[in-house]
């Protein structure tokens, strides 16, 4: 029992460690530009498919890979704020249905261009850490757990020791206070943008080798994004990361010792049970300002 | 991959058009050796499956497989409807495994383009195709038999029983691994994995082996399967069973039960592109593994009295069309064909009721892999499924190769009773799902 209960432990520091990822840019872009992007889960997607260009298609290193997925996202982050969310910036809605517009075109053009299949993207390495003969890490996924540690300690930094991160933080508290202090709420918007759509990125091309990459990988990946916004605080990235990490501990224990399906429902009761106890999430405060 | 975009595979649309185009110039340029085509005469069969999304593993190559078959009975004549060749032409509709999508595909392909026949996976969209059905009394295939129910006699399920074929791979197992006595199991939580637990359940009992667990269903929108495997595995079994898992899930859940150490025994309803499993763990791990559909390239099928047109020349023409495509369903939807074809050849006529009347009237067929039986009537409350042998597949050396045919009636006149107590257990017989 012991064993089962440091391997599923494992497996949920794997789930939380990309679900953070994710999350944390959906918060990002919400708080700075009050969009709530339904797309964020193609994103997630998208930079799955850059390794499956650039990795398996191409043969490039995998590193390099995964820096074209953040990149490449990244952008395609700025070209979704210049494009979409700019013009509707006054109509919240708007950028909403602007976002599930975009999600389809995504799945389809990605569809088109790499057909409907699941793709198949060799593994990087088949390396394991074995604790024991129950207690298995494998270091693919070891990678992804650093590495998300390793962006979200930079976004942190970024945020909290920069000037730049300083305006995005501004911008997202009071855009008209922030503006009248002379920050560009156009930059810190494309700045929030790129970072949160590269965070995306990043976290589907670090996962691509160990999961399913197909054009509607994205759905489960923005559900359970949602449910750990909404149970963090929307707009809390503090929220976001403690919420990935108390969402994937629940899942993936109920997955083990119970069955998926009802894991899945857990995860929504958990996210009914913070929104009855505390209606703004665990960190979140009643208004985005 | 990303080399289609260079290859002009722009939409699905203009691909299904060019192919039918060119299985219609290869018909015309051929030579007429056999029957004399009428330019005029055309049969329209249509295709009404997921040729996209999650599913299109089990639509898509059977589409590409069908255009093959329709190439080669188009250059030998075509269908010869009282002494006169008919050219065949497939239509496809891409139903995306979607009941409102299949409901007006096949509304579509009746009206629009006057199909005589038309084939499906079936499955989850069969509910939303079954009053067109009703209305029509067009003749349907399903690959899923699961979807036979007296309410519609014009459904028929020739190909393939999924999924009472699962049995033999277990039978085989029993038979030659006597040493394996304990197995668990996992699938999605769906009309395709249900009735597929409920077969497993039956088989693995029959066999006298034990499941150490109840069997793990999970979301279909799962990702991450390291949860799943490691469940499966702290019950130390000795056969891990994948159900009927699509590719999408069996793939990932193949790949971590190499990562968490498993060196036991695996069998599966599929092994769908299984040179991708192997690439991702490794030869060794994946040697034994056994499921139920071969490469037909095998030499086994040439004989055992398989009623498929060269199995061996079909499975090349179509690796040099879609390399690395290949998959459950490249050969059923042209299997199905063969059927149809006979039928219609037999009846002098392509209309519906003529066809299927000509089909099962002597309540027997020939199957792809041998003589048949039409049968269902304890299951599925109709004798519209079509059973005889099946392949037990395992891979060795890297390669999928058959093991042996099991008869799926001898298993069930042995162990019918056993199989009806899960379906129903799992409300999958016909008469709780109707």
């Amino acid at each position: 029992m012991f064993e089962l209960l440091v391997q599923t432990g494992l497996n949920a520091l794997y789930a939380a460690s990309y679900l953070s990822l994710v999350a944390v840019g959906l918060v990002l872009i919400f708080g700075v530009m009050g969009i709530i992007n339904f797309a964020h889960g193609e994103l997630f997607m998208l930079g799955a498919y850059a390794v499956v260009a650039v990795y398996s298609d191409f043969q490039l290193p995998f590193v390099l890979a995964a820096a074209v997925g953040l990149v490449f996202v990244g952008c395609l982050g700025l070209v979704m704020e210049w494009s979409l969310f700019r013009p509707l910036k006054d109509n919240p809605l708007g950028g909403l249905v602007a976002s599930i517009g975009f999600l389809m075109i995504a799945q389809a053009l990605v569809s088109m261009g790499f057909g409907v299949r699941m793709e198949h993207v060799p593994p990087v390495t088949q390396e394991v850490i074995v604790f024991s003969d129950k207690i298995r890490l494998p270091v693919q996924r070891l990678t992804v757990i650093v590495a998300s540690v390793v962006f979200l300690g930079l976004l942190w930094a970024f945020l909290k020791k920069t000037r730049f991160g300083w305006a995005l933080r501004a911008s997202a508290q009071d855009p008209e206070a922030a503006a009248l202090q002379g920050i560009s709420v156009r930059q810190t918007a494309r700045i929030a943008m790129f970072i949160g759509a590269g965070l995306a990125g990043i976290a589907g091309a670090l996962t691509a080798p160990l999961i399913s990459v197909n054009p509607h990988m994205g759905h489960s990946v923005i559900v359970a994004a949602f449910i750990v916004i909404i149970v963090g605080g929307v707009g809390s990235l503090e929220g976001a990361v403690l919420a990935s990490v108390v969402y994937a501990i629940v899942h993936t224990f109920v997955t083990t010792f119970a069955d998926g399906v009802l894991a899945d429902i857990t995860g929504l009761l958990l996210m009914l049970l913070v929104l009855v106890i505390k209606p703004t999430g665990l960190f979140g405060t009643a208004d985005r300002a | 991959m990303i080399r289609h975009v260079f290859t002009g595979r722009f939409n699905r649309r203009s691909f299904i058009k060019a192919s039918a185009s060119l299985a219609g110039l290869a018909a015309l340029n051929t030579s007429t050796s056999g029957l004399a085509l009428a330019a005029d005469k055309v049969v329209k069969i249509g295709f009404l499956a997921p040729l996209t999304g999650a599913v299109a593993a089990w639509g898509k190559p059977g589409l590409d497989g069908c255009q093959i078959w329709a190439e080669r009975v188009n250059a030998a004549g075509g269908i010869s409807i009282g002494g006169e060749g008919h050219k065949v032409e497939f239509v496809a509709y891409d139903n995306e495994y979607d009941p409102a999508k299949a409901r007006t595909g096949a509304t579509k392909l009746i009206r629009e383009d006057g199909v005589k026949f038309i084939m499906m996976l079936g499955g989850d969209t069969w509910p939303g195709v079954e009053p067109v059905a009703d209305r029509t009394g067009m003749l349907f295939s399903t690959l899923l038999p699961s979807d036979l129910s007296p309410d519609t006699n014009t459904l028929i399920a020739p190909a393939e029983v999924h999924p009472i074929y699962n049995v033999t791979g277990v039978e085989w197992l029993a038979e030659n691994r006597p040493d394996l006595k304990t197995a668990v199991m996992c699938a999605q939580d769906d009309a395709l994995g249900l009735p597929s637990v409920a077969t497993y359940l039956a088989a693995f009992e029959a066999a006298g082996i034990e499941m150490l667990d109840e069997p793990l269903l999970f979301d279909p929108a799962t990702t991450d399967f390291a949860p799943v495997v490691t469940r499966l595995l702290s019950k130390n079994p000795q056969i891990v069973c994948l159900d009927t898992c699509y590719s999408d899930y069996v793939h990932p859940i193949v790949e971590q039960l190499f990562q968490q150490g498993y060196k036991g025994q695996i069998i599966s309803c599929t092994a769908d592109f299984y040179d991708q499993m192997i690439a991702k763990t490794s030869k060794e791990f994946m040697e034994g593994f056994i499921f139920q559909f071969p490469d037909f390239d095998d030499p086994a099928l040439n004989g055992h009295g398989v009623n498929f047109d060269d199995p061996n020349g079909f499975y090349a023409e179509y690796n040099k069309r879609h390399p690395g495509e290949w998959g459950a369903v490249s050969w059923e939807y042209a299997s199905i064909m063969d059927l149809w074809k006979a039928a219609a050849e037999k009846a002098g006529s392509v209309e519906p009721d003529a066809v299927l009347n000509a089909m099962t009237g002597s309540g027997k067929g020939n199957h792809a892999f041998g003589e048949a039986d039409w049968w269902g009537k304890d299951l599925f409350g109709i004798d519209n499924a079509l059973v005889g042998d099946w392949p037990v597949v395992a891979i060795e050396n890297g390669k999928a190769r058959i093991k042996g045919f099991k008869s799926i009636p001898d298993w069930y006149g042995k162990h019918g009773e056993l199989l009806k107590k899960h379906m129903a257990a799992y409300n999958q017989m016909w008469d709780q799902r109707t």
